[in-house]
């Protein structure tokens, strides 16, 4: 038994058109077409110009992030009986559009690599693996899952007035995943990276990362890990250093 | 102490860490001065002399004064950091927001003159 549903897509394609437009399409969706991702997969059977991005189908690869009904989200994991019509798709905001729901990337991972989102250990390579304790390797827990799809850093207002500046929530989170981790060396280096006033702390708090996440993660926590890791690292700091002396009472 | 973080040397967390201090010093004298309100309740009498007077009386002491002076610095300190940080997002012309921020300056550092002679002109 077919459904029809509605559709309202963002189209772009640089070669051809001046402007951005929203093309309306009227669907009759199959009874497998359970995820938004399929009924896209449907509408391109229509029209094989629509392009996005996917691959595992199943919200693991992260590809398929785009704005759903004004939210970002996973094509793959929305339910189509849950989205109110016509459902309105955007590519994710903030970042340069290559092509309909395609955006690039780029900016995004260049600050994730600047997190050096990578274990640092300097220690001869054991003969295995390098051991952790299981309530080391629970600290890992909510942030090693991150896919990097973007949802989160692209919903960040404070990422879409800095992008070049501020690393965003999936960065962060990355970098808290590597601070946290027992057996990185890192940890001081990748404090001191996050000290600008821009790098770190232009997030104001707002939680859309959190809102947004499709693997229910929570960057905000994260990031406010990283902030009091820092006042930790430099009251510890501050202690290792003589005092301060003014007429030989020692002040601070 | 954590004021003594307030360093040249961690130039994010100090704009970060000031914010959260200056709110704290806010919230302590809010909590006390509602305290204060409900112990002494320099308010309520029959003549409105009686209670101009009551109330002179409640806010004359040289501690309260200073205390206030305290919470307001904490306040100009707190509203200078957050417009700070709205232009540091809004305005990317540098030279504009340095206009603005300096405009901002200004106004803080006069509310400070005008209400230092508001407390000792009671």
């Amino acid at each position: 038994m077919a459904k029809q549903m509605k559709f309202s897509v963002y189209r772009y394609n640089p070669d051809v058109d001046k402007k951005p437009y929203m093309q309306d399409y009227d669907i009759a969706l199959e009874d497998e077409d359970q995820m938004l991702l399929d009924a896209l997969i449907r509408i391109k059977q229509h029209d094989d110009t629509l392009s996005l991005r996917k691959s595992c189908r199943e919200g693991v690869c992260g590809s398929d992030s785009m704005n759903i009904n004004g939210k970002n989200g996973l094509a793959c994991i929305t339910k189509l009986s849950e989205l109110e019509q016509p459902v309105v798709l955007r590519p994710m905001p903030g970042l340069p559009v290559i092509r309909d729901l395609v955006v690039d990337m780029t900016q995004f991972f260049e600050h994730y690599n600047s997190v050096k989102p990578y274990l640092i250990n300097d220690d001869p390579l054991p003969e295995t693996e390098r051991l952790q304790s299981p309530a080391d390797r629970a600290k890992l827990d909510g942030m090693y899952e991150c896919i990097l799809c973007g949802a989160c850093t692209t919903s960040c207002p404070s990422f879409w007035w800095n992008p070049d500046k501020f690393v965003g929530p999936a960065g962060l989170m990355q970098a808290n995943r590597f601070i946290m981790d027992s057996r990185d060396q890192a940890t001081e280096e990748r404090l001191e990276n996050l000290e600008d006033p821009y790098r770190l702390y232009r997030c104001h708090n707002i939680m859309n990362c959190v809102e947004v996440c499709p693997k229910k993660l929570n960057p905000n926590a994260a990031i406010a890990n990283i902030k009091d890791l820092k006042i930790e690292r430099a009251k510890e700091n501050a202690d290792r250093k003589p005092a301060k002396k003014i007429f030989g009472i020692s002040v601070g | 102490m954590l004021i003594q973080l307030l360093t040249h040397q961690y130039p994010g967390m100090r704009l970060w860490l000031s914010q959260r201090l200056t709110a704290v010093v806010m919230a302590i004298y809010i909590l006390l001065l509602v305290v204060l309100l409900l112990i002494v309740q320099p308010f309520g009498h029959t003549t409105w002399q009686q209670n101009y007077a009551a109330w002179i009386e409640f806010v004359s002491p040289v501690w309260f004064r200073l205390a206030t002076l305290l919470f307001s610095m904490s306040l100009f300190m707190h509203a200078w950091l957050g417009v700070a940080d709205v232009l540091k997002d809004y305005v990317f012309n540098k030279v504009l927001r340095g206009y603005m921020q300096l405009a901002v300056d200004i106004a803080l550092v006069l509310y400070l003159f005008w209400l230092v002679y508001i407390l000792w002109n009671v």
